[in-house]
């Protein structure tokens, strides 16, 4: 204590300088997780469409689903996820779903657009690129800083 | 694709907590729900190339726990089929589930209910007073203690003593109108109440 005080410092300033730190600390990490979050929105967000536009080509079962999304987006979606949202989907008419035998021994529940569906990814498409494109010419500036 | 008797029995104890879980849904959608993870278990495993027990946990863990699971389809579908048809039957009907689920899902079921009630009185007294002249309608009334109270009235019984039928003929328009306005005004707040707890609860596991 009092070899702090020869160096100009107080406890009482060392609490506040603390505080300060620890506050500052803080809201780095919450800056770090509203980013976090913020993407995990944007993910949720797309995760609808991208179901939508992967059945486009035809029938695919819940696994096959996850596959193409990891292979043709980087969308990591976790597995608990998308079956629910599968389940929805056809609960609100935009899929349809059958079960078919497989060669591996077990029935797999394959899933479809509906016209409905159809309907409904191609609305989705339309809203996305224009504001896919409209965001890219705002953010041109930035991409061309790097 | 065959597994080890134990790793069969794991995902069968985790199907079968999720099927206990999921027993506030209609029996036929939660045996489907069950059906297909089953066979999305079988599939993953054997792509995994391992039908060990490490293999199984590994394909169980990806799904998260039973009661993640359990209560991530009942939000899903908390009222999407309700969405899709905008009957307020099915939308009580999803509600009474919403309820069961959590406080806010009371809370707008309360709410809706009332909301539906006074919806279907304003309808009903429209439709009575062809049948009531004298009776039916929107009253003011004077109460025991002398201070105005406002009265929708079916008809049934006598004419109330003190007070007035304040619209008249016009409670048929009127009544007709503000019934039908009230019923979708409360389909409307309910459903974006259901919106609004699905976004707030469902953050993507990864």
């Amino acid at each position: 204590m009092p070899r702090l005080e020869r160096e100009g410092l107080s406890v009482d300033n060392m609490i506040l300088c603390n505080t300060l730190y620890g506050g500052m600390k803080g809201r780095d990490a919450s800056d770090q997780e509203t980013a976090d979050k913020w993407e995990v929105q944007l993910r949720k967000g797309c995760l609808e469409l991208a179901i939508l536009a992967a059945l486009w080509d035809g029938k695919l079962y819940g696994l096959e689903i996850l596959r193409r999304l990891k292979s043709d987006s980087d969308l990591i979606v976790s597995e608990g996820t998308i079956y629910p949202l599968l389940s929805r989907l056809k609960a609100l008419g935009l899929v349809r779903s059958e079960w078919v035998e497989s060669d591996a021994g077990h029935p797999r529940k394959y899933y479809a657009l509906t016209p409905a569906g159809k309907q409904r990814s191609r609305e989705m498409a339309g809203i996305w690129s224009r504001f896919s494109s409209g965001m890219s010419r705002l953010l041109a500036p930035l991409a061309k800083e790097k | 694709m065959t597994m080890a008797g134990d790793a069969q029995q794991r995902v069968e104890a985790y199907l079968g907590t999720l099927r206990q879980l999921l027993r506030g849904m209609n029996a036929e959608d939660a045996c489907e729900i069950v059906e297909e993870l089953r066979s999305h278990l079988l599939d993953r495993v054997a792509a995994s190339g391992e039908a060990t027990n490490a293999g199984v946990d590994a394909a169980l863990a990806a799904l998260g726990s039973p009661e993640e699971l359990a209560k991530e389809y009942m939000t899903q579908n908390l009222l999407a089929r309700a969405e899709a048809s905008r009957s307020p039957v099915r939308i009580l009907e999803s509600l009474f589930r919403w309820a069961s689920l959590s406080a806010a899902g009371f809370f707008v079921l309360v709410g809706s209910m009332m909301g539906y009630f006074l919806g279907t009185v304003f309808i009903l007294v429209a439709a009575l007073k062809p049948f009531h002249p004298q009776t039916a309608g929107l009253w003011l009334l004077r109460d025991s203690t002398g201070d105005p109270e406002i009265s929708l009235r079916l008809g049934f019984g006598s004419v109330p003593g003190a007070g007035r039928d304040v619209l008249g003929w016009w409670i048929v328009p009127i009544g007709l109108l503000a019934g039908c306005a009230v019923v979708m005004l409360t389909t409307r707040v309910a459903l974006w109440c259901a919106r609004q707890y699905r976004r707030s609860h469902l953050l993507p596991r990864s």
